[in-house]
């Protein structure tokens, strides 16, 4: 008897892991549009490197770092998909330790780069955990908000979630990364909202975090943080200051034109004159190089991979994929606002990179991982019978 | 195999939905409407013309330097020129990290200078790395040449033409010309807001320093073109014009003054001194007409950079050659202040000009004998007799009479214990002893023997060069106090004048007319009376007070160390063929000032010496009056006030 129900047992565990994908479901056109985005991201890796050096492939340069970090993204979003994400549900709470192990390592061992520590070099790669912890904070969050979701109009459930992400909150904003940490801010609000809790709490809560941003303006934020967010509003104030980055910026963009100087031919992109180019203000050699049409193009991958996220969201049966769903859709549209927005000058400046386009292995990885439980979601939504 | 769907264990909400998608709407539209205006449209209102697709567009911002003003000496002879000299500077934002090692051992090369102090030089000048680091001033010209013909193997570098002051006056205008260096990183931040750069120069000393603001004028901006290696090409065009600074005329004749120097240099070597200072003023108005102060320093020194070691040698040298000590060495005033003590008297009429007071051998105050100079006295003396005679028992029992506030009151009116309010920088304040400041500083009040002391210019009075000049200005000109002035006239970049001169009264001293005739005629019995020896021989009248003011700590023998003073004026009338009475009883003098000889250790005093050499000069006396044997070294003290 005992063999024969260990048999049984055995038959049904593997037949519902065999027969839960169903193959069909698997969603073609997000993984067109991120790769599609990608790829735009490795060709202004490879117009900056050759802007530079003449050549694109040559080792330790930005391309030739991009496409290891592309393989390195593939392979964690095939894997994320063939992984089956309803294992995850025990994973929620070491997944969360780990997290803040990781940032807090960041903390204590991160290489210092202009007063913040925020990489940790592993192997010849640099880290940066802030990015993954974005990744793994939706997750942890949609496991969270999933297993509450009767409760969602009580002011309970939204304060435990926003319990849940002060601690890595608090460890990124002392790195200090306002950027990440505002993204933290967008993943919850926009989690919460598309998980269906009060409106009224969540009202409330805004109108108290309006009311302490002077006090934030005031303790928390540094000089130098201030001086960023300020500057965009007259950059000319201080045109060989504060205001030279956002200028430069603003001068690649306006030069671009319809049509763009071409991949490699912008200037501002062969000077290298303005910093970041290849990070937080790539968009702005991408608007020089590309013009008017390639980012109206970028715009539209970017809508149409939100509309894919949205979808595979709306088709699952599971709260869990819903909430992972909207975490990265908040995640995505917030980041490529903030970003766009800061180079088009109508944003201030936080160091907030472009999803795919931002040179960044750990950004990239993030969200392929994301976009990989995304997929493993979506096929992993039929019951299968005999 | 069939398969079925997962019932919805979950409540899905489409409204939730609906409104996501409709940020994502707004948030494209937002951007691509910003883009299209910004790619598409012309440019933004208010903006800088942007080159159209297709031009060299590389631009930066670069700060364009407006020309400083100059200064001129009274008769417009410049004291100050602008030269121009090559400046080699890294822009480290546009040096490639991985070239930098590269680029900076070849610049050290070439500079004759070694890597690790150019590498010092770019870590500690950065602020922002966009600002350009000066590394090497006054270039020699071949070498900027070779640097800026260099181009593309010194990404980064930049070679620019700036002036440096060159300073015309000589070591003897130092003091009042000052000098200008390079911005401190500390003041860098005061002064960024008011359009200073990191790697400015700034007005350090002297009018260079009080007047920087209309001497700087304000800085323009240009946008140039550069090369892929961030090396500019040329200019494109100017955003705002500089402006440029506004001139000095000073009150201060090079020639006048060269005659004070003449006059205390003489004086000092004589006397074998290292310190001293003098002021002349004209009492009418306040101008300064000459003000030296010794030991000094070249200011071209610190225009080309001054090194370490030469710094350090000035800091250290006992004699303190960086203070001027006309107006920022305060030392105690001996008799000069005497003044003080007899105008308050006059004033508040505690003596009058025919009453005595009974000189003595000296004044018993408790157990403590206060000695006359002589330690004999003069019997009854009138204010006259007892300012010419300059008698410290005379003096004491006026002090008593007065009391602490009533001296210290006249003190103050006459300019004690206050900074005159000069146009120069780092001017000391001086002492008056009151009750209160001694409460304050001693938790004590004024005890009866240090009201005496107050009186003879001792104790705790403490006045600077030009204070005792122009408490004696004030007296020649019959009670008005006048805040002293070093420029005269400022003057547009165009060389109009800009704001022309105006005396600038402090106050008019409330005693009448008749007090200060008084003393002025007892400042004139200073000289008949022979107490200076032979000035009264001079063919012009002179009126004055001596001083020899003790300070510090006794030596093994009980001595004191001594300074030596004089201060006095010259009526209008100065000639004694016009003024064959010596007559000083109006207000009208023209000259008045005050010489200073730190410690002097010489028979006669040596200020007096000073001075009469100087109205030699400054009159065109032919005979020599000058008396070298009184400046000779003793090793005694006389007791001569």
């Amino acid at each position: 008897m005992g063999v024969l129900r260990v048999e049984r047992d055995a038959t049904t565990g593997l037949a519902a892991k065999a027969s839960g994908v169903a193959w069909r479901d698997y969603d073609v056109q997000l993984t067109v549009y991120a790769v599609l985005l990608a790829a735009i991201g490795l060709a202004m890796a490879y117009s900056h490197t050759t802007a530079q050096l003449g050549e694109a492939l040559v080792a330790g340069s930005t391309f030739t770092r991009g496409l290891v970090w592309a393989g390195f993204a593939l392979v964690a979003y095939a894997a994320a998909t063939l992984f089956d994400y309803r294992w995850l549900r025990a994973l929620t709470w070491p997944i969360y330790v780990v997290n803040l192990g990781l940032l807090a390592a960041t903390l204590v061992l991160g290489d210092s780069d202009a007063a913040s520590a925020r990489w940790i070099s592993v192997a010849g790669f640099q880290f940066q955990f802030s990015e993954i912890a974005k990744i793994l904070m939706i997750l942890v969050l949609a496991r969270y908000l999933a297993d509450r979701e009767e409760r969602l109009d009580s002011l309970g459930a939204i304060l435990g979630a926003c319990l849940v992400m002060g601690p890595p909150w608090i460890l990124v904003l002392l790195q200090p990364d306002l950027g990440t940490s505002l993204v933290f801010l967008a993943i919850l609000t926009g989690m919460l909202f598309m998980a269906g809790a009060s409106l009224r709490w969540l009202g409330a809560m805004a109108v108290a975090a309006i009311a302490a941003l002077p006090l934030v303006w005031t303790y928390v934020l540094h000089d130098y943080q201030r001086e960023r967010l300020t500057s965009f509003l007259d950059p000319a104030s201080d045109p060989l200051g504060a205001g030279f980055q956002l200028l430069t910026a603003q001068h690649a963009v306006a030069s671009g034109g319809l049509l763009g100087a071409g991949l490699t031919n912008g200037a501002q992109n062969q000077s290298d004159l303005l910093p970041v180019q290849t990070t937080d203000f790539v968009f702005a050699i991408l608007a020089e190089e590309l013009g008017f049409i390639g980012c109206v193009v970028v715009f539209l991958l970017f809508a149409a991979l939100i509309w894919r996220i949205l979808a595979i969201a709306w088709r699952s049966r599971d709260p869990f994929g819903l909430m992972v769903g909207a975490g990265i859709a908040s995640m995505v549209l917030f980041q490529l606002t903030v970003n766009i927005g800061m180079v088009l000058g109508i944003m201030p400046v936080t160091g907030i990179p472009l999803p795919f386009i931002t040179h960044g292995g750990s950004s990239l990885l993030s969200v392929a991982i994301g976009l990989g439980v995304l997929q493993s979601v979506a096929i992993r939504q039929q019951r299968a019978e005999w | 195999m069939s398969t079925f769907e997962q019932p919805v264990t979950h409540q899905r909400r489409p409204a939730r939905f609906v409104v996501f998608a409709i940020a994502v709407v707004v948030v494209m539209s937002g951007l691509t409407l910003r883009l299209s205006s910004m790619q598409l449209g012309g440019p933004a209102p208010g903006a800088p013309a942007l080159p159209a697709v297709g031009e060299t567009r590389n631009t930066a911002l670069e700060p364009i330097a407006s020309t400083r003003g100059l200064v001129y000496d009274r008769a417009r002879r410049p004291l100050v020129e602008n030269v121009p000299t090559f400046t080699v500077r890294i822009r480290p934002v546009d040096l490639p990290l991985s070239r930098r090692t590269e680029v900076v051992e070849r610049l050290a090369g070439l500079l004759g200078t070694t890597s690790t102090a150019l590498n010092t030089t770019l870590d500690a000048g950065s602020t922002s790395r966009f600002d350009a680091i000066a590394i090497a001033r006054d270039v020699p010209e071949k070498t900027a040449r070779l640097i800026s013909e260099d181009g593309l193997t010194l990404p980064g570098v930049e070679v620019t033409v700036e002036p440096r002051r060159e300073y015309l006056g000589g070591t003897v205008m130092t003091q009042i010309v000052g000098y200008t260096g390079a911005l401190s990183a500390e003041g860098y931040t005061d002064l960024k807001a008011a359009g200073y750069l990191p790697d400015d120069r700034i007005g350090k000393a002297g009018v260079e320093l009080s007047y920087e603001e209309e001497l700087r004028g304000t800085y323009g901006t240009q946008r140039v073109e550069q090369d892929a290696t961030g090396r500019r090409i040329r200019v494109v065009g100017v955003d705002t014009p500089p402006t440029a600074g506004s001139s000095l005329v000073l009150t201060i004749d090079t020639k006048e003054q060269r005659l004070a120097e003449k006059a205390l240099k003489w004086g000092l070597e004589k006397a074998h001194l290292k310190r001293g200072a003098m002021v002349v003023l004209n009492p009418q108005t306040g101008e300064v007409l000459a003000m030296v102060s010794f030991p000094t320093y070249d200011a071209n020194q610190f225009s080309k950079g001054i090194t370490d070691a030469q710094f350090r040698k000035l800091l250290n040298n006992p004699n303190k050659p960086l203070i001027n000590h006309a107006i920022g060495d305060i030392q105690p005033p001996g008799s000069t202040y005497k003044i003080v003590t007899g105008t308050a008297a006059l004033a508040e009429k505690v003596i009058t000009t025919s009453s005595t007071v009974t000189s003595k051998p000296y004044v018993q105050l408790g157990d403590t004998k206060f000695w006359e100079w002589n330690r004999a006295g003069w019997g009854p003396l009138t204010i006259y007799e007892g300012f010419g005679h300059s008698s410290d028992t005379y003096f004491y029992q006026l002090a008593n009479r007065l009391g602490i506030t009533r001296l210290a009151h006249w003190a103050k009116q006459l300019g004690f214990g206050q900074k005159s309010g000069i146009d120069l920088p780092y001017e000391a304040a001086g002492l008056v002893p009151t009750n209160d400041w001694k409460m304050n500083a001693y938790g004590q009040p004024i005890y009866p023997g240090e009201v005496l002391q107050a009186g003879i210019g001792q104790g705790y009075d403490l006045a600077t060069v030009l204070q005792v000049a122009n408490a004696y200005a004030t007296l020649a000109n019959g009670g008005k106090l006048y805040r002293p002035q070093v420029v005269r006239e400022v003057l547009a970049p165009d060389g109009t004048v800009a704001r022309p001169f105006k005396p600038d009264l402090i106050r008019k001293l409330k005693a009448p007319a008749s007090v200060f005739t008084a003393m002025r005629k007892a400042a004139r019995r200073v000289v008949t009376i022979r107490h200076t020896y032979n000035l009264v021989d001079l063919p012009i009248v002179v009126a004055g007070k001596t001083g020899t003011a003790e300070f510090g700590l006794r030596d093994k023998n009980g001595v004191l160390p001594y300074s030596h003073w004089f201060a006095g004026f010259v009526p209008k009338k100065a000639w004694k063929r016009d003024n064959p009475t010596g007559d000083v009883s109006k207000p009208d003098s023209q000259l008045a000032f005050c010489v200073f000889t730190y410690d002097s250790r010489t028979l006669g005093n040596v200020a007096t010496e000073v001075a009469k050499y100087y109205l030699q000069l400054h009159f065109g006396i032919k005979r020599d009056y000058r008396l070298p044997e009184l400046l000779k070294r003793t090793n005694f003290y006389q007791g001569r006030t």
